[in-house]
């Protein structure tokens, strides 16, 4: 998904919008709609922070800056007591451990889809439910079904195989998540996990998982109140902090030359 | 493939002597089809077994296959030989170094003559394969026992090189005689073997000069190296991944003595001048472990662009001063061999043992990061070699809860802020030594962007 978030005092409007396989083009679309939104001209942002994987293809930022960096600051506008963030995104996970809404150290998974909110998207499919259903679903099971495949791929058929046998449908979505918060867990384990923990990306929304995964940690697991947005939100701080600090030394902030026009790629 | 071979630039390097390795490296393979016309013997070789002055001293020519798989993986060009073990029946999962020698030979000895544009012409069929059981590393010893069913004639000889594994408990003194004695006992067995194979004694008179050479190479690598420790530093990781070859590949050669003259002259002037790596030295980087990506040591690069610098590495740091290893009075080269060989293997042990809670691989990480003013540690987990990259993890959380150097505020339970030290950040990528398909040069630099940024973060959160 590609987010816009625009604020000035506060957020003055947000989208979150399909990224799609044109995101590398249209980032301006998605920056013209919140820019509706907001009922602003372009000209009127003083300044503009790009973010994720797709933040080399946006023409019009001023600055980029990773995920890590930007969910810190963003988490931490949330939740100043912040220590440890777990961020499950349909690319990827990470964990992030934050000290004054600094990072300070962070581990990621790129590589293995079964680790991502990609793996809940295939298996809904291969179930036939939506996956706002996953959660409610889940929270239901008082035996969940053992996943043991580690691969997307090889979980999938294993799932229709269960399915066949006639394992109750909430079982079997209850160990999803639980495969998914266990690799999860794994991986952020390595951080030396902080309290508090806070759950960012659209997994963020699934109860079943926040659920899972805080069985899983053994701590309690807080919810942003829009855990899409708060890579977005730190990015739109750490632009306003560069504007205003450029602005106290009576200066304008270095912009790039902008344009909310599609880029051509090659 | 061949679109992505064409794209693939040559690597910037920070020394004129990394940058002549290419040539050097394919001088020497060029080197081993030339001598096996002219009816030398070629030995298929491991690095560090110990047996590069032997084989020296006896005019044999080794043949590095582990440097031969590098080339084809920093050509990018080592899928199809990597396919070829593949369909052979061996798995992806095994090292990626044996998979593609082992693929290439297969294929050579199908043909009987070089596969169609072989790396820089080619492996050479050898005359025989010394292999060397090593701790984990399975490869050592299955490796050409694979290839000799490709190659049936060509004799497998293996030596056993063992040495103690740290117990801080255990003096290694009470088993060092023993191993010594044990490895004493492999080498001559090997020369006793090179001799058969040869029809030639050994003159020890000769190994003697080639294991005093190696000696003295190694002492001039080790002040060379120590070079690197100025601000900024004149040279990184990304050129010892170059001037590793005469280490590893040419010791006991005056070739070898002769490339660390020319490095050391270089980097004294590089310090005399302030000339580092980079203009405008932000973060000095540890390489803490694990072998490099060969296919994307550009990745160096791409640090030095965000204005971090690698002033050491343990990765092929093979040698230590030899004022520093015990040497019995012994005029003997193959017990000198052994003794220098215990003695690297146990350097870090006696320093270990005095800091509770370290080992010998994480008391090496400390030393390093002392002397060298390291602000971060980089680690590469290559999926395919298990014996260097196992543990890696382990190092670095054991470091962390031992070695806490940035001192820091934060937020005490009460809201007030308090000082306190945490471990230096790190960072692990993941790939491998040749497979590309590992690879992804995005990720590896959103990680990469994102480490910069943690340490920015960090040094901003410093307490000085």
């Amino acid at each position: 998904m590609t987010k816009v978030v625009i604020m000035g005092e506060e957020i003055m409007s947000s989208v979150i919008g399909p990224t799609g396989p044109e995101q590398r083009r249209l980032a301006n679309n998605v920056m013209k709609e919140a820019l509706n939104r907001a009922g602003l001209p372009f000209k009127s942002i003083s300044y503009v922070v790009a973010t994720g994987y797709g933040r080399i293809n946006v023409p019009f930022a001023d600055k980029q800056i990773t995920e890590i960096t930007c969910h810190a600051r963003g988490v931490a506008s949330f939740f100043p007591d912040a220590r440890t963030i777990i961020d499950i995104g349909g690319q990827d996970s990470k964990g992030i451990k934050i000290n004054n809404g600094r990072p300070i150290d962070f581990v990621m998974n790129d590589k293995c889809a079964a680790g991502s909110g990609r793996f809940l998207e295939i298996i809904a499919d291969t179930l036939g439910i939506k996956i706002e259903e996953m959660g409610e679903l889940a929270l239901q099971s008082k035996n969940p079904a053992v996943i043991s495949n580690i691969c997307t791929i090889f979980a999938e058929q294993e799932v229709v195989d269960k399915l066949a046998e006639g394992i109750p449908l909430k079982n079997l979505v209850a160990g999803i998540l639980e495969s998914l918060a266990n690799r999860v867990s794994r991986m952020v384990k390595r951080l030396k996990i902080e309290r508090e923990v806070i759950l960012t990306g659209g997994v963020a929304k699934n109860a079943g998982m926040v659920q899972a995964l805080s069985d899983k940690l053994g701590y309690p697991v807080s919810v942003p109140p829009e855990p899409l947005l708060t890579g977005a939100v730190g990015a739109t701080l750490l632009g306003k902090e560069i504007a205003q600090k450029a602005k106290e030394r009576d200066e304008s902030p270095e912009r790039k030359e902008r344009s909310l026009k599609e880029i051509e790629i090659l | 493939m061949a679109e992505e071979k064409k794209k693939h630039k040559k690597r910037r390097t920070a020394t004129e002597a990394a940058a002549s390795i290419g040539p050097m490296v394919k001088e020497f393979i060029s080197g081993t089809l030339r001598a096996k016309e002219e009816g030398r013997k070629v030995a298929f070789t491991f690095i560090v077994c110990l047996y590069d002055e032997i084989l020296r001293a006896m005019d044999i020519l080794p043949v590095w296959t582990e440097n031969f798989a590098g080339i084809c993986g920093a050509k990018r060009d080592a899928e199809r030989f990597l396919e070829r073990s593949e369909s052979l029946g061996l798995s992806r999962s095994l090292c990626t170094y044996a998979l593609c020698g082992i693929g290439f030979d297969q294929w050579r000895e199908e043909l009987g003559e070089m596969p169609p544009d072989a790396p820089w012409g080619g492996q050479v069929r050898p005359d025989m394969m010394l292999s060397s059981g090593q701790i984990l590393c399975d490869p050592r010893n299955k490796w050409y026992q694979a290839s000799q069913l490709y190659m049936p004639d060509v004799p497998v000889y293996n030596i056993d090189l063992p040495y103690p594994l740290y117990e801080d408990d255990v003096e290694f003194t009470d088993v060092r005689d023993y191993y010594v004695k044990h490895i004493i006992e492999e080498l001559r067995g090997l020369v006793a073997f090179l001799e058969k194979q040869t029809g030639t004694k050994m003159d020890y008179d000769r190994l003697s000069e080639t294991v005093d050479l190696g000696e003295r190479t190694w002492n001039l690598i080790w002040e060379t190296y120590d070079l690197r420790r100025a601000v900024p530093t004149p040279m990184g990781t990304g050129d010892a991944m170059n001037t590793m070859v005469p280490m590893c590949f040419m010791m006991g050669t005056q070739e070898a003595y002769d490339f660390f003259l020319g490095l050391n002259k270089e980097l004294k002037e590089k310090v005399a001048r302030k000339e580092g790596v980079v203009e405008d030295e932000k973060y000095r980087l540890l390489w803490g472990g694990g072998l490099p990506s060969w296919f994307a040591l550009s990745d160096f690069n791409y640090f030095n662009s965000k204005g971090a610098v690698f002033p050491a590495e343990t990765t092929y740091r093979m040698i230590e001063s030899m004022y520093q290893i015990y040497m019995p009075d012994t005029n003997d080269p193959i017990e000198r061999l052994a003794w220098r060989w215990f003695g690297y293997w146990v350097f870090w042990h006696n320093k270990a043992r005095k800091r509770p809670g370290s080992h010998p691989d994480v008391e090496w990480l400390i030393q390093y990061i002392e002397d060298y003013k390291i602000d971060g540690i980089v680690m590469h987990e290559a999926f395919s070699c298990r014996t260097w990259h196992l543990g890696l993890i382990w190092q670095l959380n054991q470091l962390a809860k031992i070695y806490k150097p940035i001192p820091v505020l934060v937020l005490g339970k009460d809201g007030k802020k308090e000082k306190t030290n945490r471990e230096l950040p790190s960072l692990v990528l993941e790939s491998d030594i040749i497979d590309i398909t590992t690879y992804s040069e995005v990720d590896t630099r959103n990680r990469i962007d994102a480490f910069i940024e943690t340490l920015e973060s960090v040094a901003k959160s410093k307490v000085h």
